[in-house]
């Protein structure tokens, strides 16, 4: 597993910082070089004070962007250089309690759009960065100023949002026009055609209706949307209706992912109850692939292990699985598929998981 | 809540096909139709409906956007010209029997494009705003005229990003150099072959030695490039058909699994002889036969097969926004993503248009590479392209799929305002379309097998043909 957090020895701040790491080439505004490499450590120079770094391995942090929030003992990695997996936690807070969120909510929020800006503006050109919580949308005024102060200075970043779509109204209009809509791509989970089956998922009680109003709202406005769905044994069996209603109400959307259940927060609390074993029957997944293909939507399977899929389905498997949390189990190492396999989540329980895994 | 209008037509055992104008359809019985005319609809009527997008509650509904939307991707926009379809010369080294029109003998002279038409024609390309191009050679034979062929690839390659080329060919006389010029990644061969060789032969080649070079050549593409870059497409004549097992078994061979049914278009003299409406019901006769060995064959065999325009249809009727095939679009926009430039440098919006005007039937040209585009005329003829407000087509079952062919009736009726179903388009869409949705609606397990392959996905799912009972 990649860390994402870094121990550092104390450093005397008083307001969020954000730098660059780099072991070498010039100092610029917002960077911080290294000048001393010791026996499991390293020293950067940030405007003259020394921060140490607690690692034995720098190298792997050269070109970092970094986050380092005051009294706390270890930095951030916010943006991991040459990955495409970099996400800013905006909020822990949330209005739903999905049967499978793997962050699950808290009630405290600190605002730390601020340095995120920061860190924006030091990325590599056109990265992408996921912005996630929590529900990133409860704070939609702090979170639409973020995206358009971003958009104005590096218009090359591109966002792949996360949010439970239950926070838009028409008064945001003129703010989703003003979004540049060919760099964000709004990823909105949808659990079920049937109202009652997506509500008791989410836990909240007309959270189907807010829902696909708000995702009319988005198409209607030109925003690009991508649809998650994660199987549960809550819904296996409505995807080929959900599959019907998202092609004949949302033509909008721009593509559907269908995504397996990751073990973590409530989702490894409920995993007994909700994992549906896809690999001995996949053809309620299958149902849904096949009917969006038919009425021209894409889909995308993600954190499906080629293995656990029908040959003639595995075109639609991505490697989804983040790079810091993907694993592969022994019985990999002999596969000829393991290079376009997405593999498994770090936290994947074997003996509760899938009932048939193998090398092909 | 509110229903969209549903148009609606007989279909086979007795049932009812309804359709809205965002493309939606099911089938259902006479009973729901009384209920729908008379306005006593069910509560389970209006539940089937919404779900299947035919109804909204309010306007603020999913299900009103999602119908809008579908309608809108419906549409085919106008865009930015970035394809040619050239013909540097009208000189052919075969006389196949069935064009008379749109060739000259190899000998002849006044044919070819002179240095002015080359060089005002790509003075013309630099003009472009595009940075994709798409050039396809045609003629009579353009490898006759390869030079000029490699002058325009070369002037698009060095001045868009990306430039696509396509070679016309009858395959029948290739010199080394014209096979180092098919060879390039960016260049593609597109050749005619008549389905079986008897057929081929007696259409095209006839003498044997030439039949042999042909044959060659054909083999040699295939071989050489394989079926990434080369296509091949049959030209049939209602009069002399070839068994669709062995024009199936031919393709296949040649490692062609998408094979498009042309049926020969007679102009002038010959339209009169072959007249459409004597030879449509044994055309679609063979049509639908040819599509059952298809399925067949699929049923057999992991390499499927497909009839391109039955696909396209059938991806029209499913999905909105299919808009790559230039001959069946709504509105069908004449003139501005697409150009035909003839062997004189005049301009015409489609192949058939310079085939009409050949004949000296009308002049369907819309300007010339020395003028630019008369666009006085190019708006007279765009302005029956769709149809929206024809008088006849709101009325049709299958509107949402369809579109209008402007140039194919001026060319059969000399006038585009005669009755829509009395037109040889009409007819012909009219009786595909009840053909596929046919298949679609069918029961047999081998139709649901090459559906599954046409629409391109693992397996045909039968919920898509919705049936209110």
């Amino acid at each position: 597993m990649i860390p994402l957090r870094v121990a550092i020895d104390p450093f005397p701040i008083s307001e969020p910082l954000v730098i660059r790491l780099q072991n070498d080439g010039p100092s610029e505004e917002g960077t911080a070089r290294a000048f001393h490499r010791g026996q499991g450590f390293v020293e950067y120079d940030v405007c003259g004070l020394s921060l140490t770094v607690r690692t034995p391995d720098p190298d792997a942090l050269d070109g970092d962007v970094v986050m380092i929030l005051p009294g706390q003992r270890s930095l951030h990695r916010l943006i991991r250089n040459g990955s495409p997996h970099n996400t800013f936690l905006v909020t822990e807070q949330c209005d739903q309690k999905c049967v499978m969120c793997s962050q699950p909510p808290k009630a405290h929020h600190v605002d730390l759009f601020d340095p995120f800006f920061e860190a924006a503006l030091l990325a590599p050109y056109g990265t992408t960065i996921g912005i996630s919580g929590g529900e990133p949308a409860l704070h939609k005024s702090r979170l639409f100023d973020f995206l358009l102060r971003v958009q104005e200075r590096r218009p090359d970043i591109e966002f792949h949002i996360l949010t439970n779509g239950q926070h838009f109204d028409k008064n945001d209009e003129p703010v989703l026009q003003r979004l540049d809509r060919t760099r964000i791509l709004w990823g909105i989970p949808c659990y079920s055609a049937s109202p009652e089956t997506h509500d008791d998922v989410v836990a909240k009680a007309g959270a189907f209706e807010t829902l696909e109003r708000n995702i009319a709202l988005l198409g209607r406005n030109g925003h690009r949307i991508e649809l998650r769905t994660v199987v549960l044994n809550a819904n296996v069996n409505g995807l080929a209706d959900l599959s019907l209603y998202v092609t004949t109400h949302h033509p909008h959307i721009s593509f559907w992912a269908i995504m397996q259940l990751e073990s973590i927060g409530y989702g490894r609390q409920n995993w007994g109850r909700e994992f549906f074993d896809s690999s001995q029957n996949f053809n309620p997944i299958a149902a849904g692939v096949d009917i969006a293909g038919i009425r021209g939507l894409e889909t995308v399977l993600y954190n499906f292990p080629l293995c656990t899929v029908p040959e003639q389905y595995r075109r639609f498997c991505a490697n989804s699985i983040s790079d810091w949390k993907q694993k592969y189990l022994p019985t990999c190492s002999d596969c000829s598929a393991i290079n376009r396999c997405t593999g498994f989540f770090e936290w994947y329980p074997e003996k509760r998981g899938f009932s048939s895994v193998g090398a092909l | 809540m509110k229903v969209w209008p549903l148009k609606f037509r007989e279909h086979d055992h007795g049932e009812l096909l309804f359709t809205n104008d965002a493309g939606g359809f099911f089938r259902s019985d006479q009973r729901f139709l009384d209920r729908y005319v008379d306005d006593t609809l069910t509560d389970e009527d209006f539940e089937f409906l919404r779900r299947h997008g035919h109804a909204y509650r309010d306007t603020r509904d999913a299900a009103f956007d999602g119908f809008c939307g579908r309608w809108a991707r419906r549409i085919n926009p106008v865009s930015k010209l970035n394809y040619f379809i050239l013909i540097p010369t009208l000189r052919c080294n075969l006389s196949c029997d069935y064009c008379q029109v749109s060739r000259a003998p190899e000998t002849a002279s006044g044919f070819d494009w002179n240095d002015e038409i080359l060089r005002q024609f790509l003075g013309s390309l630099s003009m472009l705003d595009t940075e994709t191009i798409k050039v396809e050679f045609q003629g009579g034979e353009p490898l006759l005229r390869l030079d000029i062929l490699e002058e325009v690839r070369e002037f698009c390659r060095n001045n868009f990003q990306q430039a696509e080329f396509v070679v016309c060919t009858n395959l029948q006389s290739v010199s080394e150099e014209a096979w180092e010029f098919l060879g390039a990644a960016d260049t593609f061969i597109s050749t005619s072959f008549d389905g079986v060789e008897e057929v081929h032969r007696s259409q095209r080649t006839k003498d044997s030695v030439v039949h042999s070079e042909f044959w060659s050549n054909l083999q040699r593409a295939f071989s050489e490039f394989g079926t990434a870059k080369a296509s091949a497409l049959p030209t049939l004549d209602v009069h002399n058909l070839p068994e669709p097992e062995s024009v199936i078994r031919s393709f296949v061979e040649l490692g062609l699994r998408s094979i498009y049914l042309r049926r020969v278009n007679y102009q002038g003299f010959a339209r009169k002889r072959y007249d459409f409406k004597d030879t449509q019901g044994a055309w679609m006769q063979f049509y639908r036969r040819f599509v059952g060995c298809l399925i067949e064959h699929n049923w057999e065999n992991d390499d499927s097969v497909e009839e391109y325009y039955l696909s396209h249809l059938l991806r029209r009727i499913f999905r909105t926004g299919i808009q790559n095939h230039v001959d069946l679009r709504n509105p069908n926009w004449l003139g501005y993503d697409y150009l035909v430039v003839d062997f004189d440098g005049k301009y015409y919006p489609t192949d058939e248009a310079r085939m009409v005007s050949r004949i000296g039937r009308m002049d369907l040209s819309i300007g010339d590479v020395d003028s630019g585009i008369d666009a006085r005329k190019r708006d007279v003829l765009n302005s029956a392209a769709s149809n929206f407000d024809d008088p006849d087509c709101i009325h049709c079952v299958f509107q949402a799929y369809c579109g209008p062919d402007v140039i194919d009736d001026l060319s059969r009726y000399g006038r585009i305002d005669i009755p829509r179903h009395e037109t040889a388009h009409c007819q012909h869409h009219t009786a595909l379309f009840d053909f596929a949705f046919e298949l679609i609606y069918s029961e047999d397990p081998k139709v649901h097998r090459s559906l599954g392959h046409w629409l391109g996905t693992p397996i045909y799912r039968t919920e898509l043909a919705a049936r209110l009972k």
